[in-house]
């Protein structure tokens, strides 16, 4: 097994009768979904894909996304999910820097990129609806032969300080080695019933995703997070596994239930994404008497580690050891290893990460270095081999494990007739988390809420300032670089 | 349901959503939506669990439309509906 479709398939042929994937009342079974597969594939033939060609997912947790995945896998073509939570001015970029020639959506985001993609010569397809035209295509004969381990099997992009997200190209060999580092450290199988909340097109669902597949187990996806019916699928589909960011944990907490369900089916709930802080890892026990495991990973590497070890109570705060096949190194300034428990940057090696950033040679070069990619997080190891993340060298803002590019939010602000320059920087809330801070100097008199809704328009909801100032001049050093650390 | 409400659901407004503001610079009536309220998906579930341990009511994000965020005001006849 070397390829995706080849995981496919062997889990098609392995399970299948059991269920793959469920979204609401539906239901579909492997030997279902590779029926489906098989006439997505053939659909996308229809429309002229062929090995090699990029094609954008932008859809919610569904089965069509599930669909789509392994339907473009299935040809040798390389899927781009894109986020639901993008605005128009974002997925356009997706659009042009992919080359994407065709994007795979629902009826609304059609409408939306009706105009501009016929302009770049994008074709954009509604899949998502209950008579899309490529359920009733004709199943047909898939050659793999022609698809090769080393081909781009996906493109992911990563937050950065570039003002742009950054391609990260994955290969099939890369996405076959995530799933066995993930599957091989958690001891999933197919029994295991895992929710999508978090979304799928991201690479923290994404791992989850691939390594539920290869092991057989039951995607149980939900579009959107909601509370109860989080705890109504926990209990109606016997969810074993749940992946999270803490916010969701948080909220979870401190919901009031009239009547709890029975969610004892419930054995791994993951956070990650963001910190975990003490008040919600012990809210959350107390509540569901189950204690969240925090996991690491990064859109460059996959998963990295998972806090999977007795002494949660003493551990709460680890990322855990590295998972099976990656190696994790602390450095210091000079790339050589600190001493045990000290203070440095996580580097890792692990042979699900990529090889570089597309087109950009010099910020490649700066952190894929020796065969490790210098994550930019700063860690130490205690004794036992237990990851913390102590904070990062980056310069991004993580809002519930949405990472804010500070650059792509000045780049809009000062798009704005009336900002002459803006800064953007994360501040702490009040709950350990981080929020987006703007300070702007303008021409004129201007309101936050316009500024706030000038944002909304061309950022998704995350990235949008929820802390808006004004000044007269940014504070700057002698070179001109603005200093952020006076703006806090 | 009272002003008091109305104060309640302001303080609310500027824990979880408007951190630059001060619950007395808010207008009972005036669009919250124009100063931000609602745009982050995040701000909103913290607004709604919010709600709900002052209020002692159970709300379903679902159920949270713009037209429920626009004003204090309609955030006050929402939560009356509720009790």
């Amino acid at each position: 097994m070397k390829t995706v479709p080849e995981l496919f398939i062997s889990a098609v042929n392995k399970f299948s009768s059991s269920d793959a994937v469920t979204e609401g009342d539906k239901r579909v079974s492997y030997e279902e979904l590779g029926r489906f597969v098989n006439r997505f594939s053939s659909y996308l033939t229809s429309l002229g894909i062929k090995k090699g060609d990029k094609v954008i997912t932008l859809l919610p947790n569904s089965i069509e996304f599930v669909v789509s995945f392994f339907g473009i896998a299935q040809l040798g073509a390389v899927s781009v999910p894109v986020s639901t939570a993008f605005k128009k001015q974002e997925i356009q970029f997706f659009i042009e820097h992919s080359g994407a020639s065709l994007v795979l959506t629902d009826e609304g985001f059609a409408e939306l990129l009706k105009d501009s993609a016929s302009e770049s010569g994008t074709l954009v397809t509604v899949v998502k609806e209950d008579s899309s035209d490529w359920q009733k295509s004709d199943e047909i004969q898939l050659d793999f032969d022609c698809i090769r381990p080393e081909d781009e099997a996906i493109y992911l992009y990563s937050t950065g300080s570039t003002g742009k997200p950054k391609r990260v190209s994955r290969t099939h060999t890369n996405l076959l080695a995530l799933a066995d580092n993930h599957t091989q450290t958690v001891g999933w199988n197919e029994s295991d019933r895992v929710l999508f909340t978090i979304p799928i097109s991201h690479t923290y669902g994404f791992g989850n995703f691939i390594s539920s597949i290869k092991i057989g187990a039951a995607i149980v996806t939900l579009g959107e997070f909601n509370r109860h019916k989080v705890l109504d699928l926990v209990e109606k589909e016997s969810v074993t596994i749940f992946p999270a960011v803490p916010v969701m944990l948080d909220a979870l907490a401190r919901t009031h239930i009239k009547e709890p369900g029975d969610i004892s089916s419930l054995k791994l709930v993951i956070s990650a994404g963001a910190p975990l802080s003490e008040h919600i890892f012990r809210a959350f026990h107390s509540k569901f008497g189950i204690y969240p495991r925090q996991l690491y990973g990064s859109t460059e590497t996959g998963v990295i580690s998972i806090n999977l070890g007795d002494s949660i109570e003493e551990r709460f705060g680890s990322v855990g050891r590295a998972v099976k096949n990656v190696e994790v190194l602390i450095l210091d300034d000079n790339g050589q290893e600190v001493q045990s428990g000290q203070v440095g940057e996580i580097a890792v090696k692990s042979p699900s990460m990529t090889t570089g950033y597309y087109g950009l040679p010099e910020e490649t070069a700066a952190v894929f270095k020796n065969g490790y990619y210098f994550t930019g997080d700063l860690g130490r190891i205690d004794p036992k081999g237990y990851i913390y993340i102590v904070g990062r060298k980056k310069l991004f803002i993580n809002i519930s494990g949405n990472k804010v590019d500070p650059g792509e939010v000045e780049n809009v602000l000062t798009s704005h007739p009336l900002v002459k320059e803006a800064a953007v920087l994360g501040v702490s809330d009040d709950k350990g988390g981080e929020l987006v801070k703007s300070v702007l100097v303008t021409e004129d008199d201007v309101e936050s809420g316009e500024i706030m809704e000038y944002c909304s328009d061309r950022l998704a909801g995350y990235k949008v300032p929820r802390i808006v100032e004004f000044v007269n001049e940014l504070p700057r050093s002698p070179s001109g670089k603005v200093l952020r650390e006076r703006l806090k | 349901m009272s002003q008091d409400t109305k104060d309640r659901i302001k303080h609310l407004l500027v824990q979880s959503v408007l951190k630059n503001m001060k619950a007395a610079d808010i207008i009972d009536d005036s669009s919250l939506i124009d100063l931000g309220v609602g745009l982050d998906s995040v701000a909103t579930l913290e607004l709604v669990v919010a709600l709900e341990e002052e209020f002692q009511v159970s709300i379903d994000e679902g159920e949270i439309t713009p037209e429920i965020l626009e004003s204090v005001n309609c955030i006050e006849a929402f939560l009356s509906g509720k009790s």
